[in-house]
């Protein structure tokens, strides 16, 4: 079945593949000396959209050159357009001498060197260039007799503002999160990180879409030959639209048909920078408020940006927590379908007494029971979150109690069953981001707890622990570093050590600069003469 | 290739769903199918030799539970039978009367939770091997069962209420290990009276409980049951009992104080901690046992109104020490009677002298009632409770 499934997806990338190879392969178009020719090239790509502005006008001393500008409506700063553009064209170029104007070439590095005042500006002398850089919102302006056109950047547009993380919440630390542009995005992580080695790689993806993607690492510290791995994987993306970060983990992921992801992600520009930082690669992509990090660790999913910020006792019995609640979440229903229906021995003889007085008169089987409150649970959760929002809290509780209560009254369902998926439903909101893969898990465990007890858990266990071993983030391990052991990355796995002891990055994956910090920095208090003066 | 390997594949994802789907789930129970036991009882018909089983099973349905959704038995107090049912089956065997209980069960008896094996006291007296060895090969059977003897009959003891549980025989099991703690009478798992019946020197002991009844409330008499003794078994069969000081004894002897109370005629005294052992000797194959003691105590109460000295609390640390040392001599004195080595003196004696117990152990039934048993008791009184002057004097 899997196989053949596969095999229809292989078949398909192929198809593919092939189209984008006849599209690749027509050659560019260079801009005319006519204006008028280069101007009719442009409305015909452009077709007869209402927010393509096309602006003619007459530049030089004597006004006797062609000139337009081209930009889409609404996507550049009108302000910045008629001020810095426009004016000092009209205007300012009528001050200057003559034998400038005539010579067409010359002119237009005139205006580029010595009249616009804008910042970014690009020559550019091919005409698809021109209108992809149009639609990104540059400002484009071509001139008489002139095969280059000056690309200016004057984009502006409503965005939403900066907000807090909403998803990512921390008590102490930063509260601000990424937005949907792209340029602010990589503004927040240049922010955090001023080091000249930031690199912000920028990429197209998307063969309608043409979406900025940009890769954000530190040279120095991340492993080269991951980036290039990195660079490969992004440039075999042919889609028609990347519309989110999450398109571009499904096209680049190591394991795509496992339900573990491999790909971390995060709104947060301060987790973002300290995954670079540790020498990890994020991937922004604009439109998107997330930034995708890879490679990604198994453990990421129990790490909160918190457990930096607080102090690392409580840090780390939050971890513990949070591994508890992961296993709960998943376990829990399994451990009860199995206890009630295998091994009713295993039970203190109090607790199975009173158990065994709430299942009485049930008509269910314990597992039919599990698998049916569980796929409840997930329809009130999937309800509650896609209702519109005032409605939805109110039907998740009317439901929960509802349902859970009359339930239970009914005899349909028995009491503790309701205690146990309660406790898996609050446990697998410990860590947020494994909510999905715990949702999973736990059907598949309970089934085969139902079908073969506690015998069937730890076969299922082990055979879910070794899948995780054999996954692979960008071909590090993803169970790194637990297994394959490396005993000094565990300060940040079980435990989180004080960051004055976590002296290097993580070595799984194999930074080019591993050393994070001097050594011996555990702050001590002032050495004085006498240990007593300091006493008293 | 591929091709090849993905119907490999698919036929290895083919078989083990098969063989989860077919084989089923074989071995589930639903816990509403089930019967828990939570007591058993033995007796044999002295006429016939038949034996009786008798189960007393939890009925989940009547345990009140804290919402009042099932059960909700408000008026059902003690000495009422509705949380527990009472089943019995007879046979030529225990499993032939195992075998009958499906004939009129309608569930299947859960047997890993019994609390307790009761054996009717004739029964106990014919032997209770059968029983024994069937428990021993069932592997649902668990080893912490407490072996108790009813003076009467084993279902006599299951059918009354007793104790604050709402199931009969875990209130039994409670009464039994609250006795067991502050010494009184002692405890026995099936698998130390296993123990002992494996050792052939020492003799099992099971706790020995009676029934008595009571004035309640509206006039009513209310049954109860107590402890009376320890039985005391010769291999499988049961040959006498100790009473509450001849058990008292035996626990100083066994190591098996743990707290309690030693109460003097003058004086109470709480015991805080006790150690003993037991030291054989052998001489010119005589053999002579010490069993020493090592004792400590607080101060509870003392009726001498008088203030406290030193002489006073030596004093009582003597008398303290004359009372546990005659204990344990009647405990003894009644094991010789019995000749039923209760105490483990022959296991001692192995411990210490194996070449020589070759020689003994087929002749101990001889040997055991002419033993040379010496206590030493070492007392110490902790000045806790020592109130210096007295409250009132005479």
């Amino acid at each position: 079945m899997l196989g053949l499934l596969l095999k229809k997806l292989h078949f398909q990338r192929k198809n593919q593949n092939s189209k984008k190879a006849s599209v690749q392969h027509s050659s560019p178009i260079c801009l005319s000396k006519n204006l008028d020719e280069n101007l009719q090239l442009l409305k015909e790509a452009l077709g007869q959209s209402s927010d393509v502005i096309i602006r003619d006008m007459k530049i030089s001393s004597n006004s006797n050159v062609d000139a337009a500008i081209i930009y889409i409506d609404g996507l550049v700063d009108r302000n910045l357009v008629n001020h810095d553009i426009l004016q000092p064209l009209m205007l300012n170029l009528q001050l200057i001498k003559e034998n400038v104007s005539q010579n067409h070439s010359s002119l237009i590095d005139f205006i580029k060197s010595s009249v616009l005042t804008v910042g970014q500006i690009i020559v550019a002398d091919d005409i698809d260039r021109v209108i992809s850089d149009v639609l990104a919102g540059h400002t484009a302006i071509l001139v008489e007799g002139v095969t280059q056109a000056l690309l200016i950047d004057a984009k502006g547009w409503k965005s939403r503002s900066l907000e807090e993380a909403k998803n990512e919440l921390a008590i102490r630390g930063p509260r601000i999160g990424f937005n949907e542009t792209l340029r602010t995005n990589t503004a927040l992580l240049r922010r955090i990180i001023r080091d000249p080695r930031l690199t912000i790689e920028s990429l197209q993806i998307g063969e309608r879409s043409k979406t900025e993607i940009a890769i954000v690492y530190i040279k120095g510290i991340i492993k080269d030959s991951l980036i290039d791995e990195i660079e490969q994987r992004l440039k075999r993306i042919s889609a028609d639209a990347i519309l989110d970060v999450g398109y571009i983990e499904q096209y680049i992921e190591d394991n795509p048909l496992s339900v573990f992801s491999t790909i971390g992600n995060s709104e947060r520009p301060d987790v973002t920078a300290a995954r670079v930082l540790e020498g990890r690669a994020a991937i922004l992509v604009d439109g998107s408020p997330f930034a995708l990090t890879v490679p990604m660790l198994f453990i990421e999913g129990f790490q909160s940006p918190e457990d930096y910020y607080a102090r690392p006792h409580y840090a780390s019995f939050l971890r513990w927590i949070r591994f508890l609640a992961f296993a709960l979440s998943v376990y829990l229903p399994a451990i009860y379908v199995a206890l009630m229906s295998f091994h009713q021995e295993l039970l203190p003889s109090p607790l199975l007494i009173t158990v065994a007085a709430a299942k009485e008169g049930i008509p269910l089987p314990v597992g039919i029971e599990a698998i049916f409150m569980i796929i409840l649970f997930e329809i009130l959760r999937e309800a509650g979150l896609r209702m519109p929002r005032t409605l939805g809290q109110a039907v998740s509780i009317v439901g929960a109690l509802v349902i859970g209560q009359s339930a239970v009254s009914a005899g349909l369902v028995g009491a503790p069953m309701v205690v146990v998926l309660a406790t898996t439903a609050i446990a697998s909101f410990v860590a947020p981001s494994q909510a999905d893969l715990g949702a999973l898990l736990r059907i598949l465990v309970v089934i085969v707890a139902g079908f073969l007890g506690l015998f069937g858990v730890v076969i299922i266990s082990v055979e879910i622990l070794s899948y995780l071993a054999s996954l692979r983030s960008l071909g590090v391990p993803y169970l790194s570093p637990v297994t394959p052991l490396d005993i000094r990355s565990l300060k940040d796995t079980f435990i989180r050590a004080p960051l004055w002891a976590m002296d290097s990055r993580p070595a799984s994956l194999d930074p080019n600069d591993t050393r994070r910090q001097s050594p011996d920095q555990m702050p001590q208090a002032p050495k004085t003469k006498s240990g007593k003066r300091e006493r008293q | 290739m591929k091709r090849r390997l993905c119907s490999k594949i698919s036929a290895v994802i083919l078989l083990i769903i098969l063989s989860v789907l077919l084989s089923g789930c074989w071995d589930s129970i639903e816990m509403n199918k089930l019967s828990i036991v939570s007591g058993l009882g033995w007796d044999i018909n002295p006429d016939t030799g038949e034996v009786t089983l008798t189960y007393q099973s939890i009925i989940p349905s009547q345990i009140k539970s804290p919402s009042g959704t099932s059960g909700g038995g408000e008026q059902k107090g003690i000495g009422t039978l509705q949380t527990i049912q009472l089943d019995h089956s007879t046979g030529s065997s225990p499993y032939d009367a195992l075998n009958r209980y499906t004939q009129h069960g309608s569930r299947i008896p859960f047997y890993q939770h019994t609390q307790i094996y009761a054996f009717g006291k004739d029964g106990a007296e014919k032997g209770i091997y059968g029983f024994l060895d069937t428990i021993a090969r069932n592997p649902v059977s668990r080893p912490n069962v407490l072996m108790v003897v009813s003076e009467k009959k084993a279902s006599d003891i299951l059918e009354i209420q007793s104790g604050m549980e709402s199931i009969q025989a875990f209130g039994m099991a409670a009464e039994i290990k609250l006795s067991a703690e502050y010494s009184k009478y002692p405890a026995v798992t099936n698998l130390e009276f296993s123990n002992r019946l494996m050792s052939k020197t020492t003799a099992p002991i099971a706790t020995m409980v009676g029934t008595f009844e009571e004035n309640g409330a509206e006039g009513k008499k209310i049954q109860k049951i107590r402890i009376t003794g320890t039985a005391v078994f010769k291999e499988d069969k049961m040959i006498g009992e100790l009473n509450e000081r001849e058990s008292s004894g035996l626990l100083w002897t066994i190591d098996k104080i743990k707290k309690g109370f030693v109460i003097l005629p003058e004086a109470s005294l709480e015991i805080v901690k006790a150690k003993s052992k037991i030291v054989p000797e052998l001489q010119n194959d005589k053999i002579k046992i010490t069993v020493q003691i090592d004792e400590e105590s607080n101060l509870l109460e003392y009726k001498g109104h008088q203030n406290m000295t030193t002489d006073i609390l030596q004093g009582l640390e003597k008398d303290q020490a004359k009372e546990i040392e005659s204990q344990v001599m009647t405990a003894v004195e009644k094991s010789f009677s019995l000749n039923a080595d209760v105490f483990g003196f022959g296991e001692a004696v192995h411990r210490k002298y194996k070449k020589e117990w070759k020689d003994l152990k087929p002749r101990w039934n001889e040997i055991y009632p002419r033993i040379e048993v010496a206590v030493k008791v070492k007392t110490h009184l902790n000045e806790i409770g020592d109130v210096n002057k007295a409250l009132m004097k005479h």
